[in-house]
């Protein structure tokens, strides 16, 4: 075992036991990467804590962590904006136009997630477009 | 006629015991090239080499972090050969809710030296 995969040991085991599928764990150049999907949002927050106590602040750039939880289609999520309303676009990226707002603490329903960025959702009152899956959180 | 016979059967005697013989050493023959076949398949079934980390290239890395810092205006984040280089300063609640959008755009590494996290 190589001493980036024994300084995230805990992080690894963690993933295992708390059911993260397609797990992979590579090394290039001295850095540490691992992908896989979480089964839930809490558990890529569980992992992502792990990481900040392995390294404070994720300081040492020696880790890249990319474990997703895509939300299944026809799940409901909250709008979890610090207190704005999110804006809703044609398309996925800030250059698209916005063609609409989801209030922030309002619920909506996420359609599709074409990357782990972007989700496409509705909205209660039908409006329909591409948001930022950052500030969403699946119930 | 009686010492042709006994000469017969002594020679016949003496071409079976070397045909055994011969038969036995091809046996082991046979079972030393067994070996080295099964020597070879399992040099062949030895573990393959993992394939390399997928990383994204700077123009996909570049929108990918002007889309992630849009609501950070405290943040500079540049893109070279792969690796976001961050500066500015953050809130360490935003820094735990940025670092896994930038984690998920498969930068190379996150550089965050020059960033504050207050």
């Amino acid at each position: 075992m190589s001493s980036l995969q024994d300084k995230y040991k805990t992080l690894i085991d963690t993933a295992k036991e708390s059911g993260v599928t397609n797990l992979q764990v590579k090394e290039q150049d001295n850095v540490l990467y691992i992908d896989g999907d979480a089964p839930s949002a809490s558990v890529k927050d569980k992992l992502w804590s792990v990481y900040d106590q392995a390294d404070p602040d994720y300081k040492s750039g020696d880790l890249v962590l990319n474990v997703n939880a895509t939300a299944a289609s026809g799940t409901r999520a909250t709008v979890t904006t610090d207190s704005t309303n999110l804006n809703i676009r044609k398309g996925p990226g800030t250059d698209q136009a916005i063609i609409g707002k989801a209030a922030h603490g309002s619920t909506v329903t996420i359609l599709s997630a074409p990357n782990a960025q972007w989700s496409l959702i509705k909205t209660d009152k039908g409006e329909e477009g591409y948001v930022y899956s950052q500030y969403l959180t699946a119930q | 006629m009686k010492k042709t016979n006994a000469l017969l059967f002594i020679f016949a005697l003496f071409f079976a015991a070397l045909s055994f013989t011969s038969c036995k050493s091809k046996g082991k023959k046979n079972a030393d090239s067994n070996v080295t076949t099964t020597t070879a398949d399992t040099s062949v079934s030895a573990t393959p080499t993992p394939p390399p980390p997928v990383i994204a290239n700077d123009d996909a890395l570049k929108t990918g972090v002007r889309d992630a810092l849009k609501d950070y205006p405290s943040v500079k984040g540049e893109v070279s050969d792969s690796v976001i280089n961050l500066s500015g300063d953050i809130k360490r609640a935003d820094w735990r809710k940025l670092m896994p959008t930038l984690n998920s755009l498969h930068p190379k590494r996150v550089n965050s030296t020059n960033l504050t996290i207050k």
